[in-house]
Parts: C-alpha cells; sequence; structure tokens
C-alpha cells in the first residue's frame, strides 16, 4: 500500500523528531518525552498541547513538533503537519460552506473519499481521519525495529513502544499494551514504553566483561525500568486528576547485547520471545488468569475459551496491587530473533512454535532480515486473522559476529 | 472580549450496530460585556403593557402594570434605543411622541414614566397586533440587538386566531420577547407560543405587587447580554438525521424545528443574544452504522456569531464490543432526558387533567413528581404538590387535589420547563 508506505515513514519521522529519548538515549537523555514548545497546538485539532506531551490528550495526533517546522515529506494539512498546528483562523472556518469543502492539499478520508478537516475527521462522513498513532514503524538500527498498529475492532491504539540500540550496542525493544475499559491509557503506554526504553538505553552495560556480571547487572535494570514505567503510569493518572479508573497498561521489555546476552522482563500478557534460528524457543508467561489455567493443568485450548483468559494480575498504573516485573537471562545465544509483542498478534498464534513458524513464514514472504519488513508483516497478518485488538510487534536480529553480514546484507537466509 | 467555550458531556461508545448518538454541550460565555459593550446605540427595548379593559378588574392590575413599566425604564442603560406601548385593540406608541425609538437619557427617561401614568385600560387583546406593532418599529430602528418584555392579563382576542402565528413568523429573528402574565385570565399556552418562537422566557405574577420587580430583573438580564444573534451551528454526517437539538438547561426549549439549513449537512439555530452565562443543549443524532471499531462525528456543534465560529463541540461515535465501555450511561444526557421528561409530563399531565381525563392526568403527574423527586428538582416538587397530593415520590404515586387554584397550575405550567442543572463529571 503505497500510501500505508509514506504514512509510516512520516509517522516515524513525526515519533523519532519529537522523542528525542528514542534516538539520543544512548547518550543519556532523560526518560520523559522531550518538551513541544509552550503554547503549541494539536495540528490535528488545533486542541493546546502540554509540554511534554508526545500525542495530543483531545485526539491522539502526533504532536509532531508542533512549532518546529514540516518534515519535508509531509503533505500539506495532514495530522501530523506542523504547519497546520496553528488554531483555525476565522476566516478558514467562518464560512458554512467551507466546512464541507476541502481545504486545499487536505487528505482524503478512507471510508468516503471527502476530505478530513482540520478537527481530524471528515467533513462528509464523520470518519476519523488516520492519525500517527493508528500505526507507526520505528526502525532506529538494521538489526532493530518494531511496528505499532491500531489494529481493525479497536478505535484506538492503545499500545505503547519505543525501540532503541545502546551506545554499548544493544538492542532494546519495549512494548506497553494500555488497558481499553480505563480512559487514556494511550497516554500511560507511551509514556511508560518510553521512560523503560531511556532507562535501559542509558544505562546499559558495555558489552564485554564477565557474562555473570552483565546478567546480574541486566535483571536489575529491568527491574528498574519496570519500576520507572509504573512510576511515569501513576504519573499519568495524576495529571489526569487521579479519575477511579486509573490508566493502566502491561510491560515487556527484551534486550539483546552484541554478545549473545538476552534478558527480558514482563509485567502482565504482553510477551517476550527469543526465537533462536534453532527453533529452541523460550517465551515469556503471562501474568494472566489463562496462564494460571493452564499452570494448573489445564489444556491450553480449553483456558482460551474461559472468560477469565485474558483477565491480567499484574499490570502497571495507579491501581495496580502488583506492579514488579518477572525476569528471565538467557545466553550466550546462537543466531536469532528477540520478538516483544502486545497480544494483538500473539493471540493468534499463542504457541510459541506457532509464532516461530508466523516468523519464519514472514520471513518467506519478505525475501529478508529486515525487521521493519518482518514487522510490518507479522502485523498485517494479525489484522489478515480480525485485528481485534491493537497489534505491537518489536523485532530485534541477533547475529553473532561471525555471521553478522548476513544480517546488515538483508540476503535471504536460514530462518 | 466575549468568549465562548464548549464542553460536551457523552458516551461515545455504542455496540455494534447502534446507530443514535447523544450528547449534552455546555456552551459557556464570558467578558461579553453587556449593552455597553456592543454598544446601546445598536440596542432596542420596548415595553408592551396591556391596556385592555380587564386591566381596570381590579384596578390594582393597571397601577402594577404602570409601575412595573416604569421600573424598567429605570434599568434600561443610556444610549439605547426604546420605546412604550399599551396594548389593546390594536396599540398605540404612549412613548415616544414622535416617530421611531428614542435614545434614553435623563429627559427622556422622565418624560416616558410621565406618559406611562397616563395609560388608561380599554378595549381588546389583540397580541399580534402588538407584535406586529413592536417589529415594524424595531426594523425602522436599526438596531440589531432588540428585545421587548410584554404584560397581558388575558386572553387574544379582537383579531383572528391565525394573527398571532403571523405575527410570529414576522417577528422571528426581528426581536427576543419575555412574556408575563398578570392575574388568572391569560393562557399559558399562548404566552409560551410567543416566548418559545421570540426566544425569551414566560411566568406568571400572581401577584401585582411583585410585578415591578419582575420588570426590573427582565430588564437588567436584558441589559447585561452585550453579544447579539449567537447561533448554535450544527454539522451532522451525510446519511445522518438530526433527532433533535434540544437546549435543555436554564430551561427546556425544542429548537429542532428551527434551524435553517446553510449547506446540506450543517444547520443553525438562533439563539438570541448572551449575556455572561451558561447553556446546556442536548443534541440526538441518528448515524449510519459502522463497524466495531469505527470512529466517526456524529455532530460538530458550533456557537457562532456573525459567521464567526467562537467555540466547537466535537461529538463522537466510536463503536466498540466492550460492554464495559458501551453500556455506561452518561449522568448529563439522563438527567437532561429526565428533564426534558418532567416538562412533558407536567404539559401532558395538566392538558389531561383540563380535558377530565383524570387517569391520565394523574399517571402524567405522577411521573412528574417521581422525575423532579429523582433528580432534586425541589422548585417543581413545591409546585406540583399545589395541584396533586405525592402519596410516594419514588414510585410516582400521586391523588388529584381536588381544590387547586387556576394561578397554582398555571404555575406549574409555565416553569416546567425549568431545568436545574447536572452535576458534571470531572
Amino acid at each position: 500500500m503505497t500510501d500505508a508506505v509514506g504514512e509510516t515513514s512520516k509517522d516515524a519521522t513525526a515519533v523519532n523528531g519529537l522523542d528525542t529519548s528514542a534516538n539520543s538515549s544512548a547518550g543519556g537523555v532523560a526518560a520523559a518525552p522531550a518538551s513541544s514548545g509552550g503554547d503549541a497546538a494539536c495540528g490535528a485539532c488545533g486542541a493546546a498541547l502540554r509540554s511534554g506531551d508526545a500525542f495530543c490528550e483531545n485526539c491522539g495526533a502526533a504532536a509532531s513538533g508542533g512549532t518546529t517546522g514540516s518534515p519535508p515529506d509531509s503533505p500539506v494539512g495532514s495530522p501530523a503537519d506542523p504547519s497546520a498546528a496553528a488554531p483555525p483562523t476565522p476566516e478558514s472556518v467562518s464560512n458554512p460552506a467551507s466546512m464541507s469543502m476541502p481545504a486545499p492539499g487536505a487528505p482524503n478520508c478512507r471510508a468516503c473519499g471527502g476530505a478530513v478537516l482540520d478537527d481530524g475527521f471528515c467533513g462528509t462522513c464523520g470518519e476519523r481521519g488516520r492519525l500517527p498513532r493508528d500505526h507507526w514503524l520505528e526502525a532506529p538500527a538494521p538489526q532493530l525495529a518494531g511496528v505499532c498498529d491500531k489494529g481493525i475492532r479497536h478505535a484506538r491504539n492503545e499500545d505503547g513502544m519505543a525501540l532503541g540500540v545502546a551506545g554499548t550496542g544493544a538492542s532494546v525493544a519495549v512494548v506497553c499494551d494500555g488497558v481499553t475499559t480505563a480512559p487514556q491509557s494511550d497516554r500511560a503506554s507511551l509514556a511508560a514504553a518510553r521512560a523503560a526504553a531511556a532507562l535501559l538505553l542509558d544505562a546499559a552495560p558495555a558489552a564485554q566483561g564477565s557474562f555473570a556480571a552483565r546478567i546480574e547487572r541486566w535483571t536489575a535494570l529491568l527491574g528498574e525500568a519496570c519500576r520507572s514505567a509504573n512510576e511515569v503510569a501513576i504519573g499519568v493518572a495524576r495529571t489526569l486528576g487521579d479519575p477511579p479508573e486509573p490508566p493502566s497498561c502491561t510491560f515487556a521489555a527484551g534486550v539483546v547485547d552484541p554478545d549473545g546476552l538476552v534478558a527480558f522482563a514482563w509485567c502482565g500478557d504482553s510477551r517476550v520471545y527469543w526465537l533462536p534460528d534453532d527453533g529452541n524457543a523460550v517465551v515469556s508467561v503471562d501474568h494472566s488468569l489463562g496462564a494460571a489455567m493452564i499452570a494448573e493443568g489445564m489444556d491450553p485450548d480449553e483456558a482460551a475459551r474461559q472468560p477469565g483468559f485474558h483477565t491480567i494480575t499484574r499490570w502497571l498504573g495507579a491501581d495496580s496491587v502488583d506492579p514488579h516485573a518477572e525476569v528471565v537471562t538467557l545466553g550466550p545465544v546462537g543466531p536469532g530473533w528477540l520478538l516483544v509483542c502486545s497480544d494483538g498478534l500473539w493471540n493468534y498464534a499463542p504457541d510459541a512454535t506457532a509464532l516461530a513458524g508466523r516468523l519464519a513464514a514472514a520471513r518467506a514472504e519478505v525475501g529478508s532480515f529486515d525487521p521493519g519488513a518482518l514487522a510490518e508483516a507479522l502485523v498485517a497478518w494479525a489484522n489478515g486473522c480480525g485485528g481485534h485488538d491493537n497489534i505491537t510487534v518489536a523485532l530485534a536480529r541477533y547475529q553473532p559476529s561471525t555471521t553478522a553480514d548476513a544480517t546488515a546484507s538483508g540476503q535471504p537466509g536460514r530462518p | 472580549m466575549a468568549t465562548f467555550t464548549a464542553e460536551v458531556f457523552q458516551n461515545e461508545y455504542l455496540p455494534e450496530g447502534a446507530t443514535e448518538v447523544n450528547a449534552v454541550v455546555t456552551v459557556t460565555s464570558s467578558g461579553t460585556g453587556g449593552v455597553v459593550a456592543s454598544g446601546p446605540a445598536s440596542v432596542a427595548e420596548m415595553i408592551i403593557i396591556d391596556s385592555s379593559g380587564s386591566m381596570d378588574m381590579p384596578g390594582t392590575k393597571m397601577v402594577a402594570a404602570r409601575r412595573a413599566a416604569q421600573a424598567a425604564i429605570d434599568e434600561i442603560v443610556d444610549g439605547a434605543l426604546f420605546a412604550v406601548l399599551a396594548g389593546n385593540t390594536g396599540a398605540q406608541v404612549v412613548y415616544p411622541r414622535e416617530p421611531g425609538l428614542v435614545p434614553m437619557d435623563e429627559r427622556t427617561r422622565a418624560e416616558a414614566k410621565q406618559w406611562i401614568d397616563t395609560i388608561r385600560p380599554g378595549g381588546a387583546t389583540t397580541l399580534g397586533a402588538w407584535l406586529d406593532v413592536a417589529r415594524s418599529m424595531f426594523l425602522t430602528s436599526g438596531a440589531r440587538q432588540c428585545h421587548a418584555v410584554l404584560l397581558t392579563d388575558g386572553k387574544q382576542e379582537g383579531e383572528p386566531p391565525a394573527a398571532l402565528d403571523q405575527a410570529l413568523s414576522a417577528a422571528d429573528g426581528v426581536f427576543q420577547c419575555d412574556c408575563r402574565g398578570i392575574g388568572e385570565g391569560w393562557v399559558v399556552e399562548q404566552l409560551r407560543r410567543i416566548s418559545t418562537a421570540l426566544l425569551g422566557t414566560v411566568d406568571i405574577v400572581a401577584d401585582p405587587a411583585n410585578l415591578a420587580a419582575d420588570f426590573g430583573e427582565i430588564m437588567r438580564n436584558s441589559m447585561a447580554r452585550g453579544v447579539a444573534d449567537v447561533r448554535l451551528r450544527v454539522w451532522a454526517p451525510e446519511g445522518s438525521q438530526v433527532r433533535f437539538v434540544r437546549q435543555v438547561a436554564p430551561q427546556v426549549d425544542d429548537l429542532t424545528g428551527r434551524g435553517i439549513a446553510v449547506s446540506p449537512l450543517i444547520r443553525e439555530f438562533p439563539t438570541g443574544a448572551w449575556a455572561d452565562e451558561s447553556r446546556d443543549y442536548h443534541v440526538a443524532v441518528a448515524v449510519p452504522i459502522a463497524p466495531i471499531g469505527s470512529e466517526r462525528l456524529a455532530a460538530r456543534v458550533e456557537l457562532v456569531v456573525d459567521d464567526q465560529v467562537q467555540a466547537k463541540g466535537l461529538v463522537r461515535a466510536v463503536w466498540s464490543e466492550n460492554t464495559d465501555l458501551t453500556t455506561r450511561i452518561n449522568p448529563s444526557v439522563a438527567h437532561y432526558t429526565g428533564q426534558a421528561e418532567l416538562a412533558s409530563a407536567i404539559q401532558d399531565g395538566l392538558a389531561a387533567r383540563r380535558d377530565g381525563d383524570e387517569r391520565t392526568a394523574t399517571l402524567k403527574l405522577g411521573r412528574a413528581a417521581q422525575l423532579a423527586h429523582e433528580s432534586g428538582n425541589d422548585a417543581t416538587i413545591r409546585l406540583l404538590q399545589k395541584v396533586v397530593d405525592i402519596d410516594d415520590p419514588d414510585a410516582g404515586t400521586v391523588r388529584l387535589k381536588r381544590q387547586v387554584a387556576a394561578a397554582d397550575e398555571m404555575a406549574l405550567d409555565t416553569r416546567s420547563t425549568k431545568t436545574i442543572r447536572v452535576h458534571k463529571e470531572p
């Protein structure tokens, strides 16, 4: 899809452009997203943006720089276009006819082809225009990329994702899945993911030195990252005046360092998989009633049919009673994939072998090791299965240094 | 500088297949500055006093009406244009003594009060003719914010009944009119028709002694309005149907039929002039079905002054399979749905009572008692208690009183549309 590709790269620009921590946290930038400026207004809906907001609180559009100028590839008038960030002038909205007339260069509505207005909705059928948050790709390095997608059946993307490569060469991926029934969980999930990733990237230990010492260090760091993410999620609730249903989210973080150390942590039912090329997959065990049923011996297929299967027992947020991460470390490992995802993906392949099979199928389809293309393919597959939930897929390729060329060259090879 | 804000209260989540979207939009204005800010010369006031023969029975009514007109005169700010009409068979200009309206100043104020004392009762109650005279005088005045206060003690007579509706459609958009009925010989429905069409209020003043204070307040309220001709502009998507647009606070007023189409998807509803105030509107739109996961606008609700959008509220529809979300009831929508039902239950109940249909009257007024009790609308409960004995407010069980003062029934009827504000969500 041509427009999807255009949208994607623009979204990545918007997200990375705003969140300096995603690109430069290896250099020690603080966890909070960078300020978007004092009195900036949302480019999609015109609402005032708070300093530090990555997305508009009102409409969810990316707070793309606000006042810093347009990325060259942004279509004029698109929701992410900073030139549209100023509140509409009286002239542009005063004529009643203008409400249903396309502004020059206005994007077209996906549903009816009408013009999407500066409030972010179609002027003809009312369909919400595509938001940067609906689908975005981050690809900070050739071996690391992720895609975060709204899916089909949810109206908003409440998944959050943050990726980066530390100065030490370690790939870091964090996925947080916002709880739909708690309003504004989309804010919590993104802020939490970014805080955790920033902490991990900032404090990543050098790859050389004692493996055991690094394992110890990463284990501690992952616990700290989860605590930091929880504090940020609670902070979001606080800025909302501590609502009775505070925004909350899951947490899943994975790292793989250049020496084959794999470490991951999770809280809730977002998952981390280590999928080695030789097939012995390792996967996190959900903090959910479903996982508890299986642990007590219930057949997984039968458990999946139980009403409480998806009820999580741990999460981050102001109302969490157990916001703690479980940590697993592996290695040194051989070549393989670290996959961090939300349940929007694994619902369609709950079993690690099945998911590894999907990844192999995606590899065959894409014809390369490009993690961005593979993440897109897996997201497209989950949407093809129904897209019942938001879908986030982050992939980090680990290739021992002797075979590192395969990663960079993108040649098809062994799965 | 006047500023407007619009705030939307709704549950935007709809289950699969649902099409009806309801929202309460609270519009608040501040810094309107009153007529001094908008320029008194662009403001025109008319005081229309019934001087038909019945005003002499008893004579205290005519005396009170003169005092009330003089109290209103005292509130009109210097520079505003004004005139005083005496309504009987036709309408006579009591003041000014030359054609047209005159600016208020020390001299014209004193003269007008003297001329008001010369009003003598005699003749019929030709409400339509009174409004026609007021309309043509307002039109020639050149003022853009025109307001009248009309006092009568009787029902329309001395002209064909259709004259009133004709006068109202001619006056629509020319001026606003607050109506007051004195005594028990006037018809609530007639004055409500005038006040509704001309964006004003209606009330009963049972005791002539209270009339001057009431007129003073009406005129003070009018003088506080600094922004003329505010419109509520409602966009709804293609293929949708705006089921109703209803003002629900401070009083219920169904605007649905009064929209002016400005484009195929947009209608504007006149709301008159605004002081610093807050009004709530309940908007209901039937939208085309959309799949689960869709998010669409069901309405854009804007406040428009001089064709400039001052505030905008977005009414959304999000189709979800999450029943935790779709089954939530928005308290504002529920509250005002109840208040609108309360108003119609009272009006229907009183109409049934007049028609001798005691069963319907008992049911409707019982439902009214229940709704008023549930929502804590104590003022309405007190008015209801003069017409029915409330046995069980929770269940809505009432008995019609055998002896009801006409003024009490009229007070309940005229004030049935007064709502109480909902306690807003944070």
